[in-house]
């Protein structure tokens, strides 16, 4: 209840300072946001435009929060979602099965290849005591050049301008239905999945308590070395079907630029959703809406687009500055009533 | 006797929840010696804060010398003539006495330069006036803990303060060393000095100071005269019900040997030895007190035992298995470990009670456990918390309610049921009853003997010698790292290990 408060109040918040700047900017705020709302959730194209926009966002975000409420600084999710892309590319280029197997096979090779990277952090980490926060830091520039190499030479589509490979296998392309891409339902997937481990398994409620208390879960019996390389595999894997469910469902080949975002959103929305799964989910979605509501709104009321980033950075603000604020005041409330209590 | 410093009112909240000074009115008089008492938790510290400027009040006011004053920081109230000799004591090691004590407020010759030959005659001339034993030239990393505590007030009285807040200054020392503090802090007030104290160690607090304030639950419920006052009385105020200190050990035979450490050695990464060459045995059914003065090697027992350090040489038998290089899980098989900090390795605060009570037991009993162990069996996870929480009298307003919303004695109910249902033959309590207060305490040694008479063999690491004298069958002393004594408690006093605590000799040594 306090949580979707705080939530609620955040977004209020924000939407009240974005539409003050539209107002100095000489724009119509509640059109702007009219459109807004038309071209994100209004009809089922709109819908349907949130929800792919959404799978990065949501994917990467799972990685983030999965990784900070499990103890490892995991901030390698733009590295390993791009190699996670390049894996499935790779694999699209030169395989051709039937479309049953091969859209498993190249989630399966976007997972392995975001868990590479990642366990390469992990590898670091158990050898060389090097921090997991810088290795997966600077991996995401390995990861940003080593796929520009890779699609402006070996993989280089021969007929293209600019750096890109050629169309992976028509088999590997993730089914549509409709204005709806089936890369949604793999989304879905990962978050019950997600949530199911970690409510319901073993592995997830030593991450947990692990990420809370690492001392007091190893004085415990938990293997906390052998889980925090589980855990920088299995985020890396989340950030790696992010990048593969990108070339998949939309382009089907890797062109420059691909997710340049994705990975850091996600981090955003791990951090605003206080590493809560389901949170991830909800805030995922929002922050999609925005991002394919501000084109619209740019159409109708000309309100640059960029309006767009500049909300998300207000929400970022606002709603972990509310989450503080408000338990502060819940926690004087609550001592108040005990102090009545008391002097009664 | 007009007042020298007055509370009205004194409000101080602490977020999330915590009241921790519940409008407090107070008066202390200049020249007196006054004690706080109070369980863990009931404001002795919050309110020493707050008189030192470390902590700000939400409501009320401070009166020093009839003037309603602020302070900013310590510094300000250091200069306005109140200073705080903390628990923790903090100073140069590589610095001598009197360097420590004129650091940040040196005498200063012509050019800016230190004038030493000054600042040290100073120095010797305070140690002097107040009948301090204390050489101004040792160094300090060779001073013995007492000795550093007197350098701390010593810092103050250069400063000329005219009220010394000491918390807990006995808790760092050895029996033996208390008298000399004591007689040290009376010629202070006997010079005029108004000296306040937190403790809560009774005897003393009644030999020592004039007048005795009780704080229960952040209120002050009575201001007392020591004189005429018993110990039974202030425990009686402290808790809000009467309270018995006398021993509830029966003798009993005691087993085979269920815990063997064998020449157990650990160096430290700077080359100290930190264990050295401990032999000793606990046999079912008994036991084993450790004392010492903190920082001799208890830690470092403790953390080879549960398996945090690798000991260099020696052997760790436990119930016949050879644990020395085992993983922590095949420890904690055989050997159910009550650590002494709640928070830190007792368990997690911002974890719920289901989520703390089945730590370890998330591993080895198969009633928790689906899918070959894959899946945690929520369901029944819960019916173990109910059934512990029930069991070990635990209150707590639901089970899926954070550790952190219990109270201090219901987390150690948690922690110790926990442990305890592990059912292991060894158990090693680190300071279990640490920062409880007396009822929890009871409660706590009430278990503790329990799996005595059920046949486990007991290793208790305690600072108080008190509770060691109540619960141990043999006492063996850490010093320096060594195995000093090893007596059966009947053949021992108090003083004794004292001595040997602080000495370290018996015998060879």
């Amino acid at each position: 209840m306090a949580k979707l408060f705080n939530g609620l109040l955040g977004i209020g918040v924000a939407l009240a300072l974005g539409g003050l700047l539209m107002l100095v900017q000489g724009y119509n705020p509640l059109a702007s946001y009219g459109a807004l709302l038309q071209f994100s959730v209004a009809d089922s194209y709109a819908l349907a435009t949130t929800f792919t926009n959404a799978v990065p966002l949501v994917l990467t975000g799972l990685s983030a929060a999965l990784a900070f409420a499990s103890g490892p600084v995991n901030l390698g999710q733009p590295g390993q979602l791009l190699m996670g892309a390049l894996a499935a590319t790779v694999g699209g280029l030169f395989l051709d099965l039937p479309p049953l197997l091969m859209v498993p096979l190249l989630v399966l090779l976007a997972m392995a290849g975001g868990a590479l990277w990642a366990g390469l952090a992990a590898l670091l980490r158990q050898v060389f005591q090097m921090s997991e926060f810088i290795v997966t830091l600077m991996l995401n520039m390995v990861a940003d050049f080593f796929t520009i190499w890779a699609i402006t030479y070996p993989l280089q589509d021969s007929t293209a301008y600019s750096p890109m490979t050629p169309p992976i296998a028509q088999s590997g392309w993730l089914p549509e239905w409709g204005d709806w891409n089936s890369a949604v339902v793999w989304m879905l997937a990962a978050v019950a999945a997600t949530w199911f481990f970690s409510r319901r398994t073993r592995a997830g409620y030593e991450w947990r308590i692990g990420g809370q208390n690492s001392l007091f879960a190893r004085l415990g019996g938990c293997p906390v070395d052998r889980n925090f390389v589980w855990v920088m595999l299995l985020t890396g894997a989340l950030a790696g079907l992010a990048g593969g469910l990108v070339v998949m469902g939309g382009p089907h080949r890797f062109l420059r630029g691909l997710g340049a975002n994705d990975g850091w959103d996600g981090v955003m929305v791990a951090i605003v959703a206080n590493n809560s799964l389901p949170g991830v989910f909800l805030y995922g979605l929002f922050f999609a809406a925005i991002q394919s509501g501000a084109l619209g709104m740019e159409l109708i009321t000309g309100v640059p687009s960029e309006i767009a980033m500049v909300l998300q950075g207000v929400l970022v603000l606002a709603i972990v500055a509310s989450r503080e604020a408000l338990q502060q005041v819940t926690a004087r409330l609550a001592v108040r009533r005990r102090a009545l209590e008391r002097r009664a | 006797m007009p007042a020298l410093i007055e509370l009205q009112e004194i409000v101080k909240v602490y977020p999330p929840a915590l009241l921790a000074l519940d409008h407090i009115s107070l008066r202390f008089v200049e020249g007196e010696i006054h004690a706080l008492v109070g369980e863990n938790g009931a404001g002795k510290s919050t309110l020493m804060k707050v008189l030192y400027g470390l902590a700000h009040p939400d409501r009320g006011r401070v009166l020093y010398q009839g003037r309603e004053i602020r302070f900013a920081s310590p510094a300000a109230a250091i200069a306005a003539g109140i200073g705080m000799v903390h628990q923790e004591i903090v100073l140069v090691n590589e610095y001598t006495v009197w360097e420590n004590i004129v650091l940040g407020a040196e005498p200063v010759g012509w050019f800016g330069q230190i004038d030493r030959p000054r600042a040290r005659r100073q120095v010797q001339a305070i140690i002097d006036r107040f009948q301090f034993e204390l050489e101004p030239d040792a160094r300090v990393a060779d001073i013995s803990v007492a000795a550093r505590q007197k350098v701390e007030i010593l810092k103050l009285l250069y400063r000329e303060v005219r009220v010394l807040i000491l918390d807990e200054p006995t808790a760092v020392l050895a029996p033996q060393e208390i008298p000399q503090l004591f007689a040290e802090l009376r010629a202070l007030r006997d010079q005029g000095h108004t000296i306040l104290f937190v403790s809560h160690r009774l005897e003393e607090v009644l030999e020592l100071a004039d007048r005795v304030t009780v704080l229960r639950r952040g209120r002050a419920v009575a201001t007392l005269p020591a004189a005429g006052t018993t110990r039974s009385e202030l425990a009686e105020r402290m808790v809000g019900r009467a309270v018995l200190f006398q021993s509830r050990r029966v003798p009993q035979p005691s087993g085979e040997a269920l815990l063997t450490l064998a020449g157990l050695r650990a160096v430290d990464g700077q080359g100290r030895i930190s264990l050295h060459d401990i032999s000793l045995q606990v046999h079912a059914g008994e036991l084993v007190g450790v004392a010492g003065v903190e920082g001799n090697g208890q830690l470092e027992l403790v953390h080879a035992i549960v398996g945090l350090l690798r000991p260099n040489a020696g052997r760790i038998v436990v119930a016949g298995t050879e644990l020395t290089a085992a993983p922590i899980l095949a420890r904690r098989r055989v050997l159910a470990f009550v650590a002494q900090d709640r928070g830190r390795m007792g368990g997690s605060l911002s974890a719920s009670v289901v989520e703390n009570a089945i730590m370890t037991h998330h591993r080895l009993n198969r009633r928790l456990l689906r899918w070959r162990g894959w899946l945690l069996d929520m369901r029944a996870a819960r019916r173990f918390t109910a059934e512990l929480a029930a069991r070990f009298a635990v209150s707590t307003p639901a089970l899926a309610a954070p550790l952190q919303t219990l109270s201090g004695g219901n987390q150690q109910k948690v922690i110790l049921g926990r442990e305890l249902l592990l059912d292991c033959p060894v158990i090693l309590l680190d300071q279990p009853t640490r920062g409880l207060d007396v009822g929890s305490i009871e409660y706590v040694h009430d278990q503790i003997l329990a799996m005595r008479a059920a046949g486990r063999a007991l290793l208790m690491v305690s600072a108080s010698l008190e509770e060691l004298f109540l619960l141990a069958d043999r006492i063996v002393v850490l010093h320096r790292g060594s195995l000093v004594a090893d007596v059966p408690v009947e053949q021992t006093t108090v003083e004794q290990v004292g001595r040997w605590m602080l000495e370290g000799v018996q015998g060879d040594g």
